[in-house]
Formats: C-alpha cells, structure tokens, sequence
C-alpha cells in the first residue's frame, strides 16, 4: 500500500479529530488551533494511536510541540516527514 | 427553564456512585464524608451580602444543591432526587470573623470542614465557608466544600466561575440552560460515551478486564504511608506550598520538556511518587509496588463545560521500587504504562466497571476495591489539574490572590499531593492524616518533591 500523500495526511488526521475525538462544528477545519478546540493529555494520546493505526507511524510525545499541535494540517506536516524519513 | 430545575430525579452518573461508594467507606473507617474543597485567597472587597443573597437565588433555582441522593426502592441506581429537595436546605455560608492577621496556612476551620460529615441523604451536598480579616478590610478566605460527587475538580471551577459571572450580572441563577444544559445532553450520553453502541455483554466483558487488571496489581501489592485500611476518626491537614514565578517557569519549562507540552501530567506524578519513595526509603520501608490511580477526564473535549456529576474514568499506574530510583526512568516507566492502559481500552474498562457501581450497593463496591489492592486504596492520591480558574482576576469583588484544590484523604494512604498553577505560580497542595508523616518526613518530602520539580540536581 502506498504511503499517503501530504493532503491525504491533512484528510485522515482531520478526520479522526473531527469524528472520534472532538466535539466541534463546522466552524472547525483543518487550520483551527487544536489545543483551542479542546485537545488534552488524553486526547492527543488516542489521537497518536489512532494515527498509528491508519498510518502504521509512530509520532513520539517529544514531537507533541506547541507548533506541531498548531493545527491538523501542522500535524500531517510532521507525520509527513516521519513518513518520508522512514522510507 | 434549565434541565437542574425539572421536577424529575437526575440519575449519578457510573463515577457519581463510584465516588458514594467511599463516601460510605470513609464514613464507616473514619467518621468523615469523602470531600473536595476549593479555597480562594482574596483581597479586601468580598461582597459577603451579596454572595449571601446569591447563594439563595442559585439554591432556589437549582434543586439539585439541595437534592438528597438516594436509591429508589433500594435497588435501583441512585438518583438526585430533586422532587423531594427541600427549599430550606440552602447550602449554608458560614461566616468567620477574626482579628488576627491572615497566615500563610489555610484557616483551620477549613481543615475541619474537611474532617467532618455531609449526610448525602439529607441533600447536604455544599457549604462555603468565609473566614474574613479585619471585617473584610484585610481580606478574606473562601472555602466552598462539596460532597466529591456534586462536581469533578473543572465542574468546580465552572461552578465558581459561573457565581462571579452571576454577581457581575452577566449571567443569572437560573440560567444554567442552554451551555449546561447541553452539557447534561453531552453528560448523559456521556455515562455511556466510552461505551458507545456496546451491549450489556461487552460492557460486562470490559468491566471485568477492568477488574482483572486491578487484581493483577496484587501481585507486587501497593503500600501506602498510612499502611492498610484502619478505622480511625478522620484528623487531616494540607499545607499548600506556593513556589514563585521563576521555580514555577523552570518546573514548567522541565515538564513539558521531558513529559510533552500537552502530558505535562507524568512528569508532576513522577516527582510526586519520588517524594513518597523517600519517606518510605527514610523509613527503611520497602513497598513491593507503588499504585496511583490518575483521573481520566470524559468530558467530550472542546464541547460546552458541564457543572454537576463527575465525569470521569480512570487510568492506574503501578510502579516498582527500583523503577523509582532515576527520574528519568520512572518517567520513561509511566509513559509506557500510559500508552498501553490506552491501547488495551483501559479507561473504557473503567468507564465500564464504574457504570456497574450504579447497580452495585455502596459496601460491596468498596470491599471489593479493598480486596483487589490488599487492603489498600492507592499508594497516595493525586492529581493535577492544571491551570486554575484562569479568566478570573476577582471574585465577588475582591481580588483573586491565590486559589487552590484540597481534598478528603481516607487513613489509607493517608497522603495526597493536588497540583495546579495559579497566575504563574505553582501551588502544590498537600494533604495528609495527622500522624503519617513525622516532621523529619514531611521535610524529606517537600526537599525531593522541590528538587525533582525544579531540577535542582542540574539534570534539564
């Protein structure tokens, strides 16, 4: 399976923030800060797992920095470049 | 009309009962109601008629404060039940006037307050308690004492933030609809949130993989300060150690440095049991295992904040002795153990189990808690709660100094550490049965707690 692409990244993140973990409206996208929308200890945790899952990449708590978690799209960012320096 | 208001009882939730079950505990062990306390420091200006005339209109309008709690026929779950809360059951705002200068210790009455009983089925859910300086002109301190299920630690501070909104004449005491109202919405489904879309079998099923996991912690049993359950007549104190801006940014700077800047919350339990460990090692005790349960907050994240009923699951950590002796591997140890509690469904597990406790009596909840830990509830308590109360500068007119949580602690363990940050301070409130600690010990605690928070070693 190829590894997905940067906007596919931006997608799934957003996605499992918007469905499984968050509750927030339309107003939310995926440039909203995600420490506003209510993302927590707990949160970003099931978030990383859930990345894991759909991503098969590991983002480790020392990437969790306020710039990372700036948004979804910040977030692909990061995971984007674990992804590539993996392959 | 706000959903606090309607002439039906209101169910507890899972962690509501789970939290009435110690309230029977700790009444049977140690003469006392299970508490939670949130002071606040204030400046002169306190506008105690006002507060008064407050707490009245808020009462009146939100039969819930006054509601005993109770299980109907005595077999059903338990219920707020609002129809039968009597309209002279205000929550009582005792006022305390002294002339002596305000001392860096919280008032004594306070402690007392936290030693003494509620009766749950008389509706005594909340007191405030206002112990004023020179008639109010130096000051004043706040208490307001709840029985541990009506809020959960951010309930608490909704709460208190909604009253200074209701005094500033922005909100009104009935006006609890539509933010909470949505907020009972979200906490109704919240009982079940964790558990969405499973049936009773695999609730059934998680609930016992909860217990299972409990039981497991047996193996290397937890040890408290305070040793096993005993029933003694409840005599606690806090002393609440405030550090200043810079320790407060360096702690800070370290946590998110070392434990993530959204996990900040590891990094204040390891240093928490590391204090611990050095009164046990001062001691020549040595616990086959430390165990700490941590709240996991339920609330659906970023939706309109709930005031009443807990809402919360759990995660337990367990550590061993030699685990304990680096920092930098006990924190390694606890991330570990964060992550896998997470992947195996563990707060849902306990969501779970909770959510069987509204069946279950009181006793037989809190027997089988002892039996899985040995006779033991925790190594310790604690939590941190982050940020306190942060968009409130003042309260009823007088300026907010300081603020902080306190809560009841059962003669096991007998010790709580409650950590949070107040306007660039960190205050560290800690809570012990009187006798626990020496006077040698508790400074060996506070010395290792400073030195790990701090990074006094040099380690960064």
């Amino acid at each position: 399976m190829a590894a997905p692409s940067r906007a596919e990244l931006v997608r799934i993140i957003f996605d499992i923030l918007r469905t499984q973990l968050l509750s927030v409206g339309s107003e939310f996208t995926e440039r909203s800060s995600l420490v506003d929308a209510g993302l927590d200890s707990l949160a970003v945790t099931q978030l990383l797992l859930a990345i894991e899952e759909a991503t098969g990449v590991w983002v480790d708590e020392s990437l969790l920095t306020p710039e990372n978690l700036a948004s979804a799209e910040s977030l692909a960012a990061c995971v984007y470049e674990l992804q590539r320096r993996a392959s | 009309m706000s959903s606090w208001q309607t002439a039906a009882p209101i169910p507890l939730t899972g962690a509501d009962c789970f939290l009435r079950a110690f309230d029977a505990q700790a009444r049977r062990r140690n003469g006392a109601s299970h508490l939670s306390q949130l002071v606040l420091r204030l400046g002169p200006g306190f506008d105690l008629a006002g507060f008064c005339d407050l707490v009245a209109r808020v009462s009146r309008a939100n039969p819930l404060l006054r509601a005993p709690i109770r299980r109907p026929f005595g077999l059903l779950p338990p219920v707020y039940d609002t129809p039968r809360a009597r309209l002279d059951a205000a929550p009582p705002v005792r006022v305390h006037e002294t002339p002596s200068r305000r001392s860096g210790d919280a008032p004594e009455v306070f402690f007392e307050r936290l030693n003494g009983t509620q009766d749950l089925r008389r509706g005594e859910l909340l007191g405030f308690d206002v112990v004023r300086y020179g008639g109010g002109a130096e000051g004043t301190d706040f208490a307001m004492t709840w029985a541990h299920l009506l809020f959960d630690g951010s309930g608490s501070e909704h709460f208190i933030e909604w009253l200074a909104a209701c005094h500033r004449g922005e909100r009104l005491p009935d006006d609890l609809a539509p933010a909470e109202g949505a907020g009972i919405a979200a906490a109704s489904a919240q009982d079940s949130a964790a558990l969405r879309g499973r049936g009773p079998r695999e609730r059934g099923l998680k609930a016992r993989a909860y217990q299972a996991r409990m039981a497991a912690f047996a193996a290397r049993p937890p040890r408290s300060l305070a040793g096993p359950l005993r029933r003694t007549p409840q005599a606690l104190h806090y002393a609440v150690e405030t550090y200043d801006k810079e320790e407060t940014q360096q702690a800070v700077e370290r946590a998110h440095r070392q434990a993530g800047f959204l996990t900040p919350v590891l990094f204040y339990l390891a240093a928490v049991i590391r204090a611990h460990h050095a009164v046990f090692r001062q001691r020549n005790l040595r616990a086959a295992s430390y165990a700490v349960p941590v709240v996991a907050n339920l609330r659906p994240k970023g939706a309109p904040s709930a005031i009443f009923r807990s809402h919360v699951s759990m995660l337990w950590f367990q550590v061993l002795p030699e685990q304990v002796e680096d920092f930098a591997t006990l924190l390694g140890v606890l991330k570990e153990q964060r992550l896998a509690r997470i992947r195996e469904g563990f707060i849902e597990n306990g969501a779970a189990a909770m959510n069987f406790a509204r069946w279950a009596p009181s006793r037989l909840y809190a027997r089988m808690a002892e039996r899985v830990l040995k006779g033991e509830l925790a190594s310790f308590f604690f939590a941190y709660t982050g940020d306190f109360l942060p968009g409130l500068s003042h309260f009823l007119g007088a300026e907010v100094l300081n603020g902080f949580h306190a809560a009841g602690v059962m003669a096991s363990p007998g010790s709580a550490a409650l950590l949070c940050l107040r306007a660039g301070h960190l205050n560290v409130s800690h809570v012990r049965q009187q006798g626990v600690f020496s006077p040698g010990e508790l400074s060996t605690f506070q010395a290792e707690l400073r030195r790990d928070l701090l990074g006094v070693d040099g380690s960064r």
